[in-house]
């Protein structure tokens, strides 16, 4: 049953019976009570009414009772016999009590009333069922109205409750029709207080969707825009190589054809880099991983880049440095900031990665001698295809937004500062594996 | 023709120098915005090849300061930018044309010289002056009808000169459109072609007012 309009009629229909119930049963009582009392002053009224009569002509013919009274009158003399029975045939026992009783005869239950005289004893004696019945008859007189409203209130509430679902109903419709791609609020003017908060908890939704669909386009947009550049300069090499007049000119414009594919390449492995490195649906699992070994592969691979610009790389590493993470991500981690560090470090410059255990986690350090970085551009250089200004170098502009991608997932924390040397040193804390 | 490349992607810009020094042009390569300012200010080009997103100081902020200048030369960009209201406002900043990365080599070189002829006054895109008769996008000169044949630099001369029949040219002003700053001017460089071409066109054909220059006569 999850229909709020079903839930309410329901009980309200249990409401109504059990209030029902519940009066009809406190009116019987009630009237009972009262009718007992009346009747029992009346009993001993007609006991008293009967005794002066009775000593005033003890041997009274009293007639018979005609049967049209549910009282029954007994009278017995002095020895005990029984003088008068107003109904006879019917079954009385013989007994006398003094004053009230409760009789059981025959299955039925009586109520008595016994007086003594000089001449004998009177009882007057009234089955209980009458009082009963009138009793029942009372709460009947509660109950059947309250009955005969009850389709009418469950009528009325289920209108009711209609009428208070209207703006649910208009919410629903507005979400109905709107465009799967519209991210704009619903609106909420006129809403009950009980719906506006969900109503203002969805835009909130619809906020942050919107936010995370537009960081996702300009990515495609900042992407593909990207990728013209290495596109340009493949085309351009490839039409020289076709005009080139002669072979030096043929053999110059096949190696530049060469390093133009070799960018493409890059920039294409760093954006798939990128989209492995945010965060997915399901986090690929932590496995121990020896910061140690990752950092040495990584230099190992960037040292032909060393070699070629000039620069001398180094790593610094304590023996074994343990870590939980993505072996993978971290290898890329490692190579993207010693790829960076070498790339805008002057030739004849020095490198030198460091790796320590610390307080639990793991530091990794990566020291240049190159120009360094502005503070201003500190911030900046994490976002994806920021480039420095005036650089002559052609990087992605992704290394440091995969980086930063990489750390954020593996709880770490990056600092840019001034190595001792006056370059850039980039710093990356591990916190402790928990 | 001397062209002011300003791109500063390194490998789009080499491939592009590559390609306009074997059709002819003097080509000066800066790889930021201020650097192309400082060229424009103190050099006179043909034509300028314009990138929008240079370092320093953006494309467009280039253009308009070179138009602020009441300088009219061409200028054609070169951009990833291929928005419709990017294409707008480089066209509206001042620019001649338009072209998206990334491009056809021979498009661009097309639409240099639908610019260069545009700049030039003329609708025609052969040069005729008299007998002689240019045709820039072969790069050939037919003299009543035959072929003549032109070093390229010999070529470059007499289109300069042809451009606007009647205007003096320096010396200096014919090395800077033979030239780029990276290359060697032979001294007497200069006049060793003017004397080719009147050795192969007629003396007649180009004319020296000594101590200013040389020039085509106006017919």
């Amino acid at each position: 049953m999850n229909s709020i309009r079903a839930r309410l009629v329901l009980a309200l229909i249990l409401v109504v019976a059990l209030v029902s119930a519940l009066a009809a049963t406190i009116t019987y009582r009630r009237v009972l009570n009262e009718t007992s009392v009346l009747f029992d002053y009346q009993l001993r009224q007609m006991a008293l009414s009967l005794r002066s009569q009775v000593s005033l002509a003890p041997r009274i013919e009293v007639p018979p009772d005609q049967g049209d009274t549910d009282f029954v009158i007994q009278i017995w003399d002095l020895f005990g016999a029984r003088m008068y029975l107003s109904r006879p045939g019917l079954p009385m026992i013989n007994q006398t009590v003094l004053g009230y009783a409760n009789l059981s005869v025959e299955g039925q239950a009586w109520r008595a009333y016994g007086l003594q005289t000089a001449d004998g004893v009177i009882q007057i004696a009234q089955p209980i069922r009458v009082r009963q019945r009138l009793a029942r008859a009372a709460a009947l007189r509660i109950v059947i109205p309250l009955s005969l409203l009850q389709p009418v209130l469950v009528i009325f509430v289920a209108w009711i409750v209609d009428r208070g679902l209207k703006p649910l109903q208009r919410l629903t419709a507005e979400v109905q029709r709107r465009d799967a791609r519209s991210m704009t609020p619903l609106s909420q003017d006129g809403l009950p207080r009980e719906i506006a908060p969900l109503v203002a908890e969805l835009n909130r939704l619809l906020e942050r969707l919107r936010d995370a669909f537009a960081v996702q386009r300009n990515f495609i947009a900042d992407a593909a825009h990207e990728l013209r550049s290495p596109l340009t300069a493949l085309r351009l090499q490839m039409q020289l190589l076709d005009r080139a007049p002669d072979e030096a000119a043929r053999n110059e414009a096949r190696a530049r054809l060469g390093d133009a594919v070799a960018r493409a390449v890059h920039l294409v492995e760093q954006l798939l880099a990128l989209a492995r490195s945010e965060p997915r649906e399901t986090p690929v699992a932590f496995v121990p991983v020896d910061l140690a070994t990752v950092s040495a592969q990584a230099v190992a691979d960037t040292h032909a880049f060393a070699i070629e610009r000039n620069i001398d790389l180094g790593l610094e590493a304590a023996d074994a440095v343990p870590l939980r993470g993505d072996p993978e991500a971290l290898r890329i981690l490692v190579r993207n900031l010693v790829d960076n560090a070498v790339r805008y470090t002057p030739p004849g410059g020095a490198v030198q990665v460091r790796c320590t255990p610390a307080a639990g986690g793991a530091l990794l350090e990566v020291d240049d001698t190159g120009p360094g970085l502005a503070p201003d551009e500190r911030e900046r250089v994490f976002d994806r295809f920021f480039r420095r200004a005036a650089v002559q170098e052609s990087g992605t502009g992704l290394g440091l937004a995969i980086v930063k991608a990489i750390t954020e997932r593996h709880g770490a924390n990056i600092m840019l500062g001034s190595a001792p040397g006056g370059g850039l040193k980039v710093t990356v804390s591990f916190p402790p594996a928990s | 023709m001397r062209v002011l490349l300003a791109e500063d992607d390194a490998m789009i810009a080499r491939g592009l120098v590559t390609a306009l020094k074997q059709s002819g042009f003097a080509v000066d390569w800066m790889s930021d915005g201020q650097s192309a300012q400082a060229a424009l200010a103190t050099t006179t080009f043909d034509l300028v090849l314009l990138d929008l997103g240079l370092p320093l100081c953006d494309g467009l902020t280039v253009l308009r300061g070179l138009r602020r200048q009441g300088d009219a030369t061409p200028v054609i960009i070169l951009t990833a930018r291929d928005e419709t209201p990017s294409r707008i406002a480089g066209l509206d900043a001042g620019a001649d044309d338009y072209i998206v990365k990334p491009f056809d080599l021979d498009e661009v070189l097309a639409r240099m010289r639908s610019v260069l002829r545009r700049a030039a006054g003329r609708g025609d895109p052969c040069i005729v002056h008299g007998a002689l008769r240019l045709d820039p996008v072969s790069r050939t000169v037919e003299r009543n009808g035959a072929p003549v044949v032109l070093s390229a630099h010999e070529y470059a001369v007499l289109e300069a000169l042809l451009q606007r029949p009647g205007t003096v040219l320096s010396r200096a002003q014919l090395e800077d459109r033979l030239y780029g700053w990276d290359e060697p001017i032979g001294s007497n460089a200069v006049e060793v072609y003017i004397h080719g071409l009147r050795r192969k066109l007629g003396s007649d054909c180009i004319r020296t007012v000594r101590g200013v220059g040389y020039l085509v006569p106006k017919l």
